[in-house]
């Protein structure tokens, strides 16, 4: 089970590196160089080729681990990653104060904290904390969005 | 002479109440951060490297190093409350140190711990300061074949020492080495896998990559073990005092594993991990009562606190004298600094001798801290452990967020960092090691450009990498650390003291 596992990883390396081999040679020359900037292109792609190809032959079971995650968690981690989507997109959009305080509240939730009262306190807390000491601090400025300050 | 009058030029740097700030901040926000369980020095820094935006190198740089080892001090705590490491590098420490919290002495460990981190700590800052200029004025004389030769050096270190299968390590390397390839090429100004994209001229930051190969893999390790508690109710550490006996019992240890930590530190590759397990094993077989080791043994706690501290000064040997990082936190820590806009290198010494012996005097200072702050005050300190890890998850996330974003300005680099964070948490399943990927990319650009000026200077021969002994003997014992672990079928310790010999002699 984990050696093909194993295996299917080194296919697919061996298939990324066979596509960063064919942009490689896709690297225009350039007239007056000693060693053009295709040169370290070209060995990375061959060096993982063999390297993949390794990986294929090798023997994989000293490095077992746990390794079969439940499906709840699976369906957990892509709901977070998709929240982090969520919050990029409307990041600019509604600006950083109103969207990271609905991350927040919302993510924590979502992980399983259920202390409401808690919860709205640090999110607008911290939210505001972060917000003010980037801005008017450290100058980095956040997007200010919808809000007017 | 010189040194001392260096050294109080370098205090004279650091005891500025701004500098003095800096230092604190850095190693309670290290602390504070290497204690939770799950996020190492590497996240701890990149987390904090927005805050070091428009300060000047020195403070700068002040503040990494103090986060750097105030992390590997803080992760100590959570060996021994909890048997949960809070980084790679304590993880000897529990060894010794959880039995003994059970056994109702948390308080005597902690101080153990941190007496040993501080003696540590202290010795190595010695040695660093009387090691890098030797260092850095033999480094002077390298040319581009030296510094491709030494950086290789670092990167088949890195992936031989790495735990797990070799190949595994190359591949990460591999795949560091070709993300640094994107961008405009810095010689001849070609794009290179740019796909048109105007987001990745510049190439992608690293910041973004080690946010999401370390800090967001982690938030996913992180919400996959949310639902255990991070303490339970017990907060009572117990008394904190040290006998006389106790004392003169570890004076041994913390003697012999202040070197060898620091050594180990130097050393490409190794790192506070390897020089606290190197240690831990070591005290074991020369002990007289081995069999007393993991059942609460003061020495097997000192030993590897001890070491996992003096390796963390010795990291900061190669990456200032030869600007080349020789782990994946001294990988972070050199990103950090180029941002600020301080190339490290041998010529630092001369360039920048405010940031160069600045950081040196801060961690007399910094030690000094950690030993207040982590003595008296640790109870306190360790309720950190009880942030809930559904807030905490959320709260990490954000920082992270905020960090790529106060780079660029630009949404394009949150989606690569979410990317990222998909690949390392990939990388973490299928048991790939993040440290050389982030060292490779870290590295990359510098190892094409001195590969590509020697062969520009030769000709195009590549018999110049022969030309030099230091060279050659660079590039037969990166050899060498790639070959031994896999003709051996396993992770060698003799490999790993071959090398060692030659490095020393």
């Amino acid at each position: 089970m984990l050696a093909s596992v194993e295996r299917k990883v080194a296919i697919s390396l061996l298939l990324i590196s066979i596509l960063y081999l064919v942009l490689s040679f896709q690297i225009p020359p350039f007239p007056y160089s000693i060693v053009d900037a295709d040169a370290l292109p070209k060995g990375l792609g061959f060096i993982l080729v063999v390297l993949s190809i390794f990986l294929f032959i090798q023997n994989p079971i000293e490095d077992r681990k746990k390794s079969d995650l439940k499906k709840e968690e699976v369906l957990m981690l892509l709901a977070v990653a998709g929240l982090i989507f969520i919050y990029i997109l409307l990041f600019e959009l509604l600006g950083f104060v109103v969207v990271t305080i609905l991350f927040l509240l919302v993510t924590s939730r979502i992980l399983g904290y259920t202390k409401w009262k808690t919860l709205i306190a640090v999110s607008v807390g911290f939210t505001l904390v972060l917000y003010f000491s980037f801005n008017y601090l450290l100058q980095i400025y956040l997007p200010q969005g919808i809000l007017p300050f | 002479m010189d040194t001392i009058s260096n050294m109080l030029y370098g205090f004279q740097v650091v005891l500025t109440f701004q500098n003095i700030l800096f230092v604190f901040v850095g190693v309670l926000a290290g602390t504070l951060i290497g204690m939770l369980p799950g996020l190492g020095p590497i996240s701890a820094i990149a987390i904090m490297i927005p805050l070091s935006y428009g300060m000047d190198p020195a403070s700068a740089l002040i503040l990494m190093a103090g986060v750097y080892y105030g992390a590997v001090f803080g992760g100590s705590t959570s060996s021994i409350l909890l048997n949960a490491p809070g980084i790679s590098g304590t993880v000897a420490t529990s060894f010794d140190g959880y039995p003994l919290a059970k056994q109702g002495h948390a308080g005597k460990a902690l101080a153990i711990a941190a007496i040993s981190s501080f003696a540590g700590g202290t010795v190595s800052v010695v040695a660093l300061m009387l090691v890098a200029p030797v260092m850095a004025s033999f480094a002077v004389s390298f040319g581009p074949t030296e510094y491709f030769a030494l950086m290789l050096l670092g990167l088949t270190a890195i992936a031989s020492l790495s735990e797990g299968s070799t190949v595994k390590a190359l591949i990460s390397a591999t795949i560091g080495l070709m993300i640094a390839t994107i961008g405009v090429d810095q010689q001849t100004g070609t794009q290179r896998f740019t796909f048109g994209n105007p987001n990745l001229l510049e190439g992608i930051d690293f910041l973004i990559i080690a946010l999401g190969l370390f800090a967001l893999a982690e938030v996913c390790s992180l919400i996959l073990s949310r639902k255990s508690k991070m303490m339970d109710g017990n907060s009572n550490v117990g008394s904190l005092r040290i006998t006389r006996k106790e004392a003169k019992e570890i004076s041994g240890p913390i003697a012999r594993h202040s070197v060898l930590g620091f050594i180990l530190g130097v050393l490409p590759g190794a790192g506070a991990t390897i020089a606290s397990f190197m240690s831990y094993i070591t005290e074991k077989k020369i002990s007289k009562d081995p069999s007393s080791f993991g059942k609460g043994n003061i020495k097997g706690l000192a030993a590897p606190e001890t070491s996992n501290n003096a390796a963390t000064s010795g990291a900061f040997v190669p990456l200032l004298t030869l600007g080349i990082p020789g782990s994946g936190t001294t990988a972070v820590l050199l990103g950090a600094l180029l941002v600020v806009g301080v190339q490290p290198g041998p010529l630092m010494l001369t360039d920048h001798p405010d940031v160069f012996w600045g950081v040196i005097a801060s961690m007399y200072l910094g030690n000094i801290f950690l030993l207040v702050l982590n003595l008296p005050l640790i109870p306190f300190i360790a309720r950190i452990l009880y942030i809930p890890k559904a807030l905490l998850i959320s709260l990490v996330i954000i920082f992270c967020m905020i960090g790529v974003y106060g780079v660029s300005f630009s949404t394009f680099d949150l989606y690569l960092l979410l990317a990222f964070g998909v690949i390392g948490f990939i990388m973490r399943i299928l048991n790939f090691p993040a440290a050389p990927l982030i060292l490779a990319f870290i590295l990359g650009g510098m190892m094409e450009q001195s590969f590509r000026q020697a062969l520009t200077i030769s000709n195009g021969s590549y018999a110049t990498f022969f030309d030099s002994t230091v060279t050659v003997v660079l590039l037969i014992i990166s050899l060498l650390s790639l070959t031994l672990p896999i003709i051996k079928g396993k992770l060698g310790k003799k490999a790993e003291e071959k090398e060692d010999e030659h490095l020393a002699s």
